[in-house]
């Protein structure tokens, strides 16, 4: 990537350019890299190929984006095919702790590119230490993701991270902190938020429905702990990497199954993984109200716990007088409360940067350097409504939420449920 | 019923129905608005930590005093730290329990212990954001394990103010291998002096930073922090 290739914009536009147009890691740069590499292993090429000289469709390997990807099971391959498919991505690295998906996904990329040049690896340590990677998308479950979103940004990689981003309230400001401290663009996972909602959003953003008062969420389930038995190991996986920051717990397939269930037979569906339905497709649901509320930048102060005759649910309250219902009794997913009569003045709907979709978008930014539909900060709110509610339904009662602070307000119960105990020996 | 669950707690092991005790569970929810519940969950769940009882049963006792634990529980969660199985889950539950006695728990593992465990406790410490082990955590910055001095300088950052920075910036200005951790952990710091408004301080950390022999990542999050310090 040149530095003419990357448009200096917005919040970096006074810093100086040698430290703006940052493509390196703490040690070296990637084209240091890739020189020193060149001459001290292979010596310089008699052929320069078309590949990477890159031609109409596709630019110069110099102007691709350099990518790895950590997790590259059910989501991670979507990603990762996503960022194949384009012509401005470069993708050499992959890293799972499942041997079956780290040689599928070799043999996925070097078909791509009709070479055998991907490497793979079990130790996602190993792959951000690569210099010349300049970002990498991140599909594991749930409990790794800020510590390797962390890791990625202090080696100076970009980020696109799988949804729900968080796991605990705590992780969320440490990975924006993360992300700006070293400059780095780091996008959230939903692809719905934008794509999913748009009856709702067009009409929200052109005014059509007045203030709006309250939108309903509906999505469950809660997540369980995890009490499964030991069952044979009959696939090749490092279990403790897979366990990581979490609790240890005997290998049991559902307890690891990447499937979608959100039922107990899936990650997905434990406490020490997830944050359950609530997290899984409440970061899309809670993105999208959101989103359509315009109040991707908030948090609320209040969760009103209600327990009726119908059923529990939750009235998620902000500053702005906004409600946000959840599993609301008789009321449909994204039902709007609007204003009658009343038509405010139309806004442009934001929409992703470069060409396609929420991939394009994180690799324009990463060339751009401006923030990503998806910044981490606008995910990890998203997140907030959903840990919120985990914690009020759990302990059965009304919270009041210090967003600046990030604590609840005279709840010590609760606030001891705003992070977790990482086993040894990670750490944020 | 919570007599019954704590007997079943007995035999707890991974793949017993987690109804089995659901009660505790109840109870320790409970526990939030009635004192003498919560006093007497507590002493049960710490009883039980004496028992003859499976690591998972054990973990699942960690569980739920990170919830209702008090200095009370400390010494019996303590004896955890240097057990494998549980050390995990027992800091799980002194990051939980305010005051300084399960603070000097942490402590006292983190500079007794070894290997994984000790990294454990270490972490912790910056977790609780405990002032009170700076020194600790600064003494640790000399020690012969990468991962050791790792730890100790992301605890420091997580911990922030003036004497961590003066700590971790007397580290790295003899540190001669991997040296990221010490300047993540003094970013941090400096971050910490932001928020609390002593942009004095916190220029001075990345003006330290700011230094061409550094790598330009850092340069860059140094700039970026004296430009937030100079609007300040």
């Amino acid at each position: 990537m040149t530095n003419a290739s990357r448009k200096r914009t917005s919040q970096y536009a006074n810093l100086p350019s040698d430290v703006v147009n940052s493509e390196t890691n703490m040690g070296t740069s990637r084209r240091k890299f890739l020189k020193t590499a060149g001459a001290a292993t292979f010596g310089v090429p008699f052929i320069i190929t078309s590949s990477a000289l890159g031609n109409a469709n596709r630019p110069a390997a110099s102007d691709r984006i350099v990518m790895g990807g950590i997790g590259i099971g059910n989501m991670g391959r979507g990603d990762q095919g996503s960022f194949l498919g384009r012509g401005d991505v470069q993708y050499i690295a992959a890293c799972d702790v499942r041997e079956k998906n780290r040689e599928e996904s070799k043999a996925r990329v070097d078909d791509r590119y009709k070479n055998r040049d991907c490497q793979v690896y079990n130790d996602f340590r190993e792959l951000l230490a690569r210099p010349d990677i300049d970002a990498v998308h991140i599909a594991t479950p749930d409990h790794w993701h800020a510590l390797l979103m962390i890791e990625a940004c202090r080696n100076g990689k970009d980020v696109y991270c799988q949804k729900p981003e968080t796991l605990t309230l705590r992780e969320g400001p440490l990975m924006i902190a993360a992300a700006r401290r070293y400059g780095r663009i780091a996008s959230g996972g939903s692809q719905r938020v934008l794509g999913d909602y748009r009856q709702y959003v067009d009409p929200a953003w052109a005014g059509e429905f007045g203030t709006i008062k309250s939108i309903n969420v509906s999505v469950g389930p809660l997540p369980q702990l995890c009490n499964l038995p030991e069952e044979p190991m009959e696939e090749k996986i490092d279990w403790d990497m897979w366990l990581g920051p979490a609790a240890w717990a005997p290998y049991n397939s559902k307890r690891c199954s990447g499937s979608y269930s959100i039922d107990g037979a899936s990650w997905r569906s434990f406490s020490d993984y997830s944050g359950g339905g609530m997290t899984d497709w409440g970061a899309h649901h809670f993105g999208g109200a959101t989103f359509i509320c315009d109040v991707r930048e908030l948090q609320p102060t209040d969760v009103i716990y209600n327990d009726t005759a119908e059923g529990k649910w939750l009235d998620y309250k902000y500053a702005t007088g906004l409600s946000i219902h959840h599993n609301k009794p008789r009321t449909g997913n994204l039902h709007i409360e609007g204003t009658p009569g009343e038509q405010l003045a139309p806004r442009p709907v934001p929409a992703y940067k470069g060409n396609g979709d929420i991939y394009g978008d994180f690799i324009e930014c990463v060339k751009t350097r401006e923030l990503p539909f998806r910044d981490i900060e606008k995910a990890v709110n998203t997140c907030v409504l959903a840990h919120l509610g985990n914690i009020a339904y759990q302990l059965k009662r009304s919270l009041k939420w210090d967003s600046a602070a990030q604590k609840f307000v005279n709840d010590e119960e609760a606030n001891r449920m705003v992070d977790r105990g990482r086993r040894e020996p990670w750490q944020l | 019923m919570l007599d019954h669950a704590f007997e079943a707690l007995k035999t707890f092991d991974f793949g017993t129905p987690l109804s089995d005790v659901q009660a505790i569970e109840d109870a320790s929810v409970s526990a939030h608005i009635d004192a003498d519940i919560r006093k007497d969950i507590e002493q049960r769940l710490i009883a039980a930590l004496g028992w003859d009882i499976s690591r998972d049963a054990k973990d699942y006792v960690c569980r739920k005093l990170a919830m209702v634990g008090s200095a009370a529980a400390v010494p019996a969660i303590s004896d955890l730290l240097s057990n494998e199985g549980n050390s995990h889950l027992a800091r799980h539950a002194l990051e939980r329990i305010p005051g300084p006695e399960a603070a000097a728990a942490l402590a006292t593992a983190a500079k007794d212990l070894s290997g994984k465990l000790k990294l454990g406790a270490i972490g912790s410490l910056g977790v609780r954001g405990e002032t009170n082990a700076v020194a600790t955590l600064a003494s640790l910055l000399k020690d012969q394990h990468a991962t050791v001095v790792r730890a100790a300088a992301l605890s420091l950052g997580a911990i922030g103010g003036t004497e961590s920075a003066a700590a971790l910036q007397t580290a790295l200005k003899a540190a001669s291998a991997d040296s990221n951790s010490l300047i993540d952990g003094l970013l941090s710091c400096a971050e910490s002096l932001v928020k609390q408004k002593r942009a004095t301080e916190a220029t001075a950390i990345y003006s330290f930073l700011s230094d061409d022999d550094q790598p330009r990542l850092v340069r860059l999050a140094a700039t970026r922090g004296l430009l937030t310090c100079a609007e300040a």
